[in-house]
């Protein structure tokens, strides 16, 4: 263990709160105990391997995987075991892994979806501001969103979780399958809208990509959070250099 | 590049829904002249038997094809289980005029209800399903709900159950034009809400749907439910308009292709596309039915015909009258490349 975790948390009350979360799929638990908390306007890096239920913890606070115990605060309101639909309206918005676009719509059909669950009348003006962020999907409004390339596509799915107004924007793994020049357009993209206030949870195998961007850390492994810290001191840290740096 | 340009002109277009309504109204209008006032007054008969049975079973399969459209076309699930509805809602009008004396009116409204509430039931199970497994499963419900009612006595068992015969031709086209009109209206409406939008997100990406915050299984299940409403209503008003049921005739799983196909033809998705299928394919059929080799032959170019559509313009006939493409070698190979695995 490093890093003892009460010197890197910041003050005030915490944006999410995750607390003993047991969750998984039926006869098959993944997460054990995970506890994990976001402060507002933090980027937040979970790695860990394949296989380590990075994914599976997304869906769980989102409501797409069945918590089986454990509780979720979110923004002061317990949203525990709440459906997908109840938790974006509660501004916890999840960009899945390998982007999952409509593909036979267009990009801008794709963003407004984003905003399924929003009622309010700012939604053009969010469109606009939102494209600010991805200059290059300007001009390809109108394409089918599957017709473009996987960074483009990340962009788009980026974006789409963007139009839910999100409080926390939980984004996995969106280097996967990218031209590293892309990915570092990615990752600039996501530096920014945290940077514009929004609390990022970044899911990604990628460690020293994750770390490089990140305030804070979590490592999972088998389902079990092993080690968090500060950023900077995970990326130095021995046992992490040994396992995921192969250094 | 050889371009076709079969996409209409402004001024074309609005001569062609000019034509469209005036032929619609006709349709609507015709049967009239076949009343008894307007014997008296003189007007010349427009309509015959064999017309009003053709544009009964006709406006029948709008009905079927547009339901169907909304679980199949909108939220993409291929259901072959609605001749089950179908047949659940004939069967129902059926045993409530049959066996319990109600009159046809009451016993008429009953039969959404009962496919309705069926629905619901199945569909929290069936809707978990997906694809090919989705489409299996409610073929075997089909078939077993068929099956169930062909072994009940009190439903006639093997012989069937006979209503009293109700003569007014009239009545019933007018009933089956109406169900057909409901349908058509429930798909315009959906397509225009957030309910429909919510559908249309989780036939192109179901995980994706859920992460914007769409209901999934309610909205599977609604869409499903409101599918199955109007197919037992068409299923009624066929129960006494036939004025004889039986497994055969109800729950042919033959018929559920047929909608299937005409939707898909037409334009899965669309409004009009089932309709503009259902019309097609059910006139063809009719005039098939004949027989003598001249038939043989029409039929064996029916089936060639449904290939090649299924092949080159999977995304109906409606996509390239009326959509943004125009029919080209472009279009073809686009279409090819897009839909083939």
């Amino acid at each position: 263990m490093s890093a003892t975790p009460a010197a890197a948390m910041p003050e005030g009350e915490p944006l999410l709160e995750v607390r003993r979360l047991d969750a998984g799929f039926l006869l098959i638990p993944v997460l054990f105990q995970v506890d994990l908390d976001i402060w507002p306007g933090e980027l937040v890096a979970l790695i860990g391997a394949n296989g380590a239920g990075k994914s599976t913890l997304l869906g769980a606070l989102t409501g797409l995987v069945r918590v089986t115990a454990g509780q979720v605060v979110f923004n002061g309101r317990p949203v525990t075991g709440l459906r997908p639909e109840q938790t974006v309206a509660a501004g916890l918005v999840h960009v899945p892994q390998g982007r999952r676009l409509f593909g036979t719509m267009t990009v801008e059909r794709n963003l407004l979806l984003g905003a399924y669950r929003r009622r309010d009348p700012r939604i053009r003006e969010d469109l606009e501001r939102i494209l600010a962020y991805f200059p290059t999907l300007q001009d390809k409004l109108h394409r089918d969103a599957g017709t473009l390339s996987g960074g483009e596509q990340q962009m788009v799915a980026i974006g789409r979780g963007l139009m839910g107004r999100p409080r926390l924007l939980m984004i996995d793994e969106p280097s996967l399958g990218l031209a590293p020049k892309v990915v570092d357009r990615v990752m600039e993209v996501v530096r920014a809208i945290n940077h514009d206030g929004t609390a990022v949870l970044l899911v990604e195998q990628d460690v020293v990509l994750a770390l490089e961007a990140a305030d804070r850390g979590y490592v999972l492994e088998n389902g079990h959070v092993v080690m968090s810290g500060r950023a900077g001191e995970l990326r130095h840290d021995p046992a992490i250099r040994k396992a995921y740096l192969g250094v | 590049m050889i371009a076709l340009h079969l996409r209409l002109r402004p001024s074309t277009r609005r001569l062609a829904v000019a034509a469209g309504a005036i032929a619609l109204a006709a349709v609507v209008i015709a049967p009239l002249s076949s009343t008894d006032a307007a014997q008296q007054a003189g007007l010349p008969l427009l309509t015959d038997r064999l017309w009003f049975r053709i544009a009964t079973t006709v406006a029948m399969f709008v009905a079927l094809a547009s339901a169907w459209n909304v679980i199949g076309g909108l939220a993409g699930y291929a259901s072959f289980g609605n001749i089950a509805f179908f047949g659940l809602g004939a069967y129902t009008t059926g045993a409530l005029v049959s066996n319990l004396r109600w009159a046809f009116a009451p016993a008429l409204l009953a039969a959404p209800l009962v496919s309705a509430l069926f629905a619901a039931v199945i569909g929290l199970p069936l809707l978990r399903l997906r694809g090919h497994y989705f489409a299996v499963a409610t073929l075997g419900v089909g078939v077993a709900v068929g099956e169930v009612v062909n072994n009940l006595g009190p439903l006639g068992g093997a012989t069937g159950l006979f209503l009293p015969i109700l003569r007014s031709d009239l009545l019933f086209f007018y009933l089956m034009l109406g169900t057909a009109a409901l349908a058509v209206a429930a798909t315009w409406v959906i397509l225009r809400s957030r309910f429909g939008f919510g559908l249309l997100a989780i036939r192109e990406n179901e995980e994706a749907a859920a992460v914007i915050g769409v209901n999934t299984i309610f909205y599977k299940v609604s869409a499903f439910v409101i599918a199955a409403a109007l197919t037992g209503l068409a299923g009624g008003v066929f129960a006494q308009w036939n004025s004889f049921i039986n497994q055969e005739n109800v729950f042919a799983v033959s018929d559920n292709v047929e909608m299937i196909l005409m939707a898909v033809l037409g334009g899965a998705g669309t409004v009009l596309g089932p309709v503009a299928g259902a019309v097609v394919l059910e006139l063809t059929i009719e005039t098939l039915a004949g027989g003598g080799s001249a038939a043989v032959y029409s039929q064996i170019g029916l089936g060639v015909l449904l290939t090649v559509c299924v092949i080159f313009i999977p995304r109906g006939v409606i996509d390239f009258f009326g959509g943004q493409s125009r029919l080209s070698l472009g279009y073809l190979r686009r279409t090819l490349r897009e839909t083939s695995a």
